[in-house]
């Protein structure tokens, strides 16, 4: 037997098999990280629009890059720089009465304070409160139960929700008795037992659903706002755009020692003995390893091993994942500077969204059940170019927009005219905002749920790989008895955010598989 | 003020919640009065004539969650009570299809592969899981739920019996439970089968008196809320109660009447009076008062607190915690007088389904549809129905010869939209007319001579239900059956355990654990924690006190 050419291979170079390679590669091991496309990043990328300009091509904005992983990979340091800007929201009114979100503050459009910046900013504290606390369990192992509740596995498991316990009580009991209550609650009743249905509203709405399969009346919304706020919910634009931000990752593996390996796509899993030997690319080649990670959807990390290596309940469970995508991209480039209604250009340059009434975000979901598109969908848009002046050419700038509510499986399938369409929607709905807007732009790029899953592979072309409902968190992520990292074979990983503890640019379902696999003793 | 004015106890509101609490107390040897505002006891469990010759179970029309340990306890059969088990049901497509629901395991394997093999085998999986969910939840429902922020020995006791019970499940099955309950009865659903009839015709189940679509998160819950009754024993069967749901009520009205207490109708509830954070009486709308140290309220939480209690008796969290718990009418009802069976041409002659609960859903998309209609302050436009014709069983329901029919409609919203107002006041004779209509076409795709057969017929929105009954907004369940209004969240946490911030007063409705659907559970589970706050021997054997 020949001695294996790396300790371990990562299957993706998105930023979390980039986060779990640069671990392991801190560690000593050696590691090779192997990309179907040719540049690093995923979702998190860069793409060239109109002849040199640079757009986020996916994701455009950060939230959830966790501390620890910013800090253990040294991100941010003179080794992998990165330069992040805060950004205020504004949620756009079509009277231009529009609602601003400050640091968790509310306030009006015209520097008034918002009506409701009281009730707001007690909801924010609450949120925030709670946030913090599920945020505990988000950079270990959820728990598993092993041998049921009273074995001694268990029991140092439970010691460390002891802590979440103990922190939970130490909120006061009036405070841990409404995060027992909401906390599978859904975001609509919340946001309005205490809010009127303005854009404030709206914009909360919108933040608990967006990359979700689910409407803000949904149950268990609650838990996908405050998953999105657990690094305080303040959006933080990467200067250079989210390119940078993988760069940034893909700096730090290659400092800590990691080989990149990018335009090869990995065909196979070599298991031998039930064992990850290493992986065999689409071209014939075999590179043999110690431990495989896969950065891809749990579905695809088992088929790239082979469903007959799992028991029947496990691929059962992969098959019934809720993974279906309901976020496009789409990038507009625009000839000069677009004018919102009552807004200023340094407003402008806030990450705007377009979510007037949580009623109307619910009303936005509900053709996507059924395979429709929406006609008045719910957008997230920031013009990068306007706060980062490096994106700008020639006097054009670049808005760049998440579209909610596109449903994956479209009736009638994704073709060029669908494409179009949600174009001419994205643009008609901006076009109430910002009147002209449409005639400024001079290159559309639209990526529907099943382009981002062609380009990215992840499935459904669903943001966080899995859906992350309460069915799909913690011990159940991905799935009943897969929750560890473990994934199937001996020394075979799954290091995306299809596990614990899920999706956004968090750095950490990567950085925690390697720590797993360091610990289960596999290399 | 006389002696006859003074009580041990008084229930407010005779519903079958409201009774059962009082039938403890009162075999437990308190002097006990029941106050009703209706000429009639029941609440919601109620046999009302209103056809020459027909009985109505005007609201609610089958029976199977009605805790066995308190019939056995309260003896209820010796008052009149007998539950007929129903078996079977089906489901009518517009083709002229239909799926039957049988209890007999093969009868059923033929059945479901006729339409569809691969569902066949899905279905011992499927029923496996939900009976398995059911047997978990059945201990809890007759216990109170714990408060998680307590340090009380009872509390942590409960908490303990609580883990136990999860512990028993292992590691995996408590996995399965964690997502079993966070699941939409949709996806659950999606995950077994692949007929869409089978599975339109298993979801209704999930979605019956909330506000919530098949799939949004939490209805496999409310599936396992309809399933885990049983009639004699038989888990997830169900029945009608001879004579319909009234002999429920008036069973637990003659058990109480001969333990002693007293019922009062024709007068409601006009205020609780509140003296020094205790009550002291309560005073009825026609001037009468009564004094009693202890008031048991059968009315929801928000009816007793946002309407027949001084509000400066409350604390504000409290009040706001009421205002915010979320009571949302979604069903309507039609009670229908028929001249004769009507014909079902799709099933075979005289088919036992036939005799089961009925319904015309084909796929889960429109059911998903028709609650979308409700967000909106519509009635389904392709409504959801559970049809019943009990008189082919239990034929006191109407004349020989002629039948009943419930149609049990989801949804119908109680803040009807018209004119971009939405207004329970905007149900008039014109739009209950075209609601009728509404349920009525869907019907024909069932029994296309239903209209010619039909003699009268009695249309409840969630409006009437509310002004006849005393439900807010109409709502079967005296609340929402979501998470944040279960277990230690229900009615309002810190105050799960049926009492109040005011010292006496106790919650005893379907507004408290466990929920509603004529479990008589909250009543019962009051009465024991009313008994022993007051130092008095619970007069239960059927259940550990």
């Amino acid at each position: 037997m020949t001695t294996p050419t790396y300790d371990a291979i990562v299957i993706g170079a998105g930023h979390n098999g980039l986060a779990a390679a640069t671990t392991l590669a801190r560690k000593g091991k050696s590691v090779c990280v192997i990309e179907k496309n040719e540049t690093a990043g995923g979702m998190a990328r860069n793409t060239t629009l109109a002849g040199g300009i640079q757009v986020p091509e996916i994701a455009h904005l950060l939230y959830n890059l966790h501390p620890k992983v910013t800090k253990e990979l040294g991100l941010g340091s003179a080794r992998a720089p990165l330069e992040l800007r805060k950004l205020a929201s504004v949620s756009l009114s079509e009277d231009g009465n529009h609602a601003i979100i400050r640091d968790g503050k509310a306030e009006m459009v015209d520097g008034r304070p918002h009506p409701e910046a009281a009730p707001f900013a007690e909801l924010m504290r609450r949120l925030t409160l709670f946030a913090g606390l599920l945020g505990q369990l988000s950079t270990k192992s959820p728990p598993s139960f092993e041998g049921g509740l009273t074995s001694l596995n268990a029991l140092t498991e439970l010691g460390g929700l002891a802590k979440l316990g103990l922190d939970l009580k130490r909120i006061g009991k009036k405070d841990m008795r409404e995060f027992l209550r909401v906390l599978l609650s859904n975001a609509y009743d919340l946001i309005l037992d205490d809010l009127e249905d303005s854009p404030l509203a709206g914009a909360l709405a919108a933040d608990a659903v967006r990359g979700a399969y689910a409407g803000p009346r949904s149950p268990g919304t609650v838990f996908t706002l405050m998953y999105r706020m657990g690094q305080g919910g303040g959006a933080q634009l990467p200067m250079g755009g989210m390119g940078a931000v993988s760069a940034a990752f893909e700096t730090a593996a290659r400092a800590a020692g990691a080989e990149i390996l990018t335009g090869y796509g990995v065909a196979r899993v070599l298991v031998e003995n039930d064992h990850a030997a290493g992986v065999v690319l689409e071209d014939g080649t075999r590179i043999s390893a110690r431990a495989v990670l896969s950065n891809t959807g749990p579905m695809p990390a088992m088929m790239l091993a082979g469903a007959k290596h799992y028991d029947v309940e496990a691929v059962r469970r992969m098959r019934n994942q809720r993974c279906k995508g309901s976020a496009a991209k789409v990038n507009l480039v625009l000839n000069g500077t677009p004018e919102f209604t009552g807004h200023n250009t340094d407003l402008a340059a806030s990450r705007l969204l377009i979510a007037p009434s949580a009623t109307y975000v619910e009303r936005a979901f509900n053709p996507a059940k059924y395979g429709e598109m929406p006609e008045n969908p719910v957008i997230e848009a920031i013009i990068p170019s306007l706060t980062d002046p490096t994106l700008v050419k020639d006097g054009r700038h670049v808005i760049s927009a998440v579209v909610t509510s596109v449903p994956y499986g479209l009736e009638g399938g994704w073709n060029d005219a669908a494409r179009e369409r949600l174009a001419a929607i994205t643009i008609a709905t901006l076009e109430k905002y910002a009147p002209g807007i449409g005639a400024l732009v001079i290159e559309k790029q639209v990526l529907s749920p099943a382009c981002i899953e062609a380009r990215t592979g992840a499935p459904g072309g669903h943001w966080h790989h899995a859906e992350m409902g309460i069915d799909q968190i913690l011990t159940v992520r991905p799935a009943n008895g897969m929750a560890h990292y473990r994934f199937g074979p001996e020394g075979y990983y799954l290091c995306g955010a299809g596990a614990h503890p899920g999706g956004d640019v968090t750095g950490l379902a990567g950085r925690n598989s390697a720590m797993q696999l360091l610990k289960d003793g596999v290399l | 003020m006389g002696q006859h004015d003074r009580y041990d106890a008084i229930v407010a509101g005779a519903g079958h919640n409201g009774l059962t609490t009082a039938c403890y107390l009162a075999k437990a040897g308190l002097r006990v009065l029941v106050v009703e505002k209706n000429d009639w006891i029941g609440g919601a469990a109620v046999s009302r004539s209103l056809h020459e010759g027909w009985t109505y179970s005007n609201c609610s029309y089958v029976c199977s969650l009605l805790r066995r340990e308190i019939v056995r306890d309260l003896e209820l059969p010796k008052y009149g009570l007998q539950v007929i088990p129903y078996e079977g049901g089906a489901s009518f497509s517009s083709d002229g299809g239909y799926f039957a629901y049988m209890s007999d395991h093969d009868a059923l394997r033929r059945e479901i592969s006729r339409h569809s093999a691969h569902d066949a085998d899905a279905y011992d999986r499927f029923s496996q899981t939900v009976i398995r969910q059911c047997r978990f939840i059945r201990p809890f429902l007759l216990r109170n739920a714990p408060d998680p922020t307590s340090l009380k020995p009872r509390d942590i006791g409960e908490l303990l019996f609580l883990i136990k019970q999860a512990h028993g499940l292992g590691k995996k099955e408590l996995g399965e439970t964690l997502r079993f309950w966070s699941m939409s009865i949709g996806d659950f659903l999606d995950e077994h089968f692949e007929n869409d009839l089978i599975k339109a015709h298993i979801a209704g189940a999930g979605i019956i008196g909330t506000g919530l679509g098949v799939y949004s998160p939490g209805t496999a819950y409310v599936l396992l809320h309809h399933y885990m009754g049983d009639v004699d024993g038989a888990i997830g069967a169900w029945g009608f109660a001879r004579g319909g749901m009234g002999a429920i009520s008036n069973a637990l009205g003659a058990c109480f009447e001969e333990a002693g207490g007293t019922i009062v109708t024709g007068s409601g509830v006009d205020r609780f009076l509140v003296s020094n954070g205790r009550v002291t009486g309560v005073a009825l709308e026609n001037g009468d008062e009564y004094r009693t140290p202890l008031v048991a309220s059968n009315m929801d939480v928000k009816r007793t607190f946002l309407e027949h209690t001084e509000q400066q008796h409350l604390p504000t969290d409290f009040l706001k915690a009421v205002k915010r718990f979320k009571i949302r009418g979604s069903s309507g009802k039609l009670n229908i007088a028929l001249d004769a069976l009507p014909e079902f041409p799709a099933a075979p002659k005289r088919a036992p389904f036939l005799r089961g609960d009925l319904h015309c859903a084909e796929s889960l998309n429109e059911l998903e549809r028709a609650y979308d209609d409700w967000k909106e302050g519509r009635w389904s436009q392709n409504p959801y129905f559970d049809m019943l014709i009990p008189s082919q069983i239990d034929p006191t329901m109407a004349p020989p010869g002629k039948h009943m029919m419930t149609v049990f409609v989801q949804y119908a919203p109680y803040d009807l939209e018209v004119g971009g107002v939405r207004a329970g006041t905007n149900w008039n004779g014109q739009t209950r007319g075209a609601f009728a209509d509404c349920v009525f076409d869907k019907l024909e795709q069932a029994c296309p001579d239903i209209r010619s057969k039909t003699l009268h017929a009695e249309i409840r929105t969630p409006w009437d239900i509310e002004q006849e009954v005393g439900l807010t907004e109409g709502n079967i369940f005296q609340g929402e059956l979501t998470f944040d209004q279960l277990l230690f969240n229900r009615p309002v946490p810190g105050y799960a355990q049926y009492d109040t911030p005011i010292d006496g007063m106790y919650i005893v409705g379907s507004s408290a654990h466990p929920g509603g659907g004529v479990m008589a559970a909250p009543g019962a589970n009051a009465a024991k924690e009313i008994l022993r706050n007051i130092g008095k021997s619970n007069a239960m054997t059927g259940y550990a006190a």
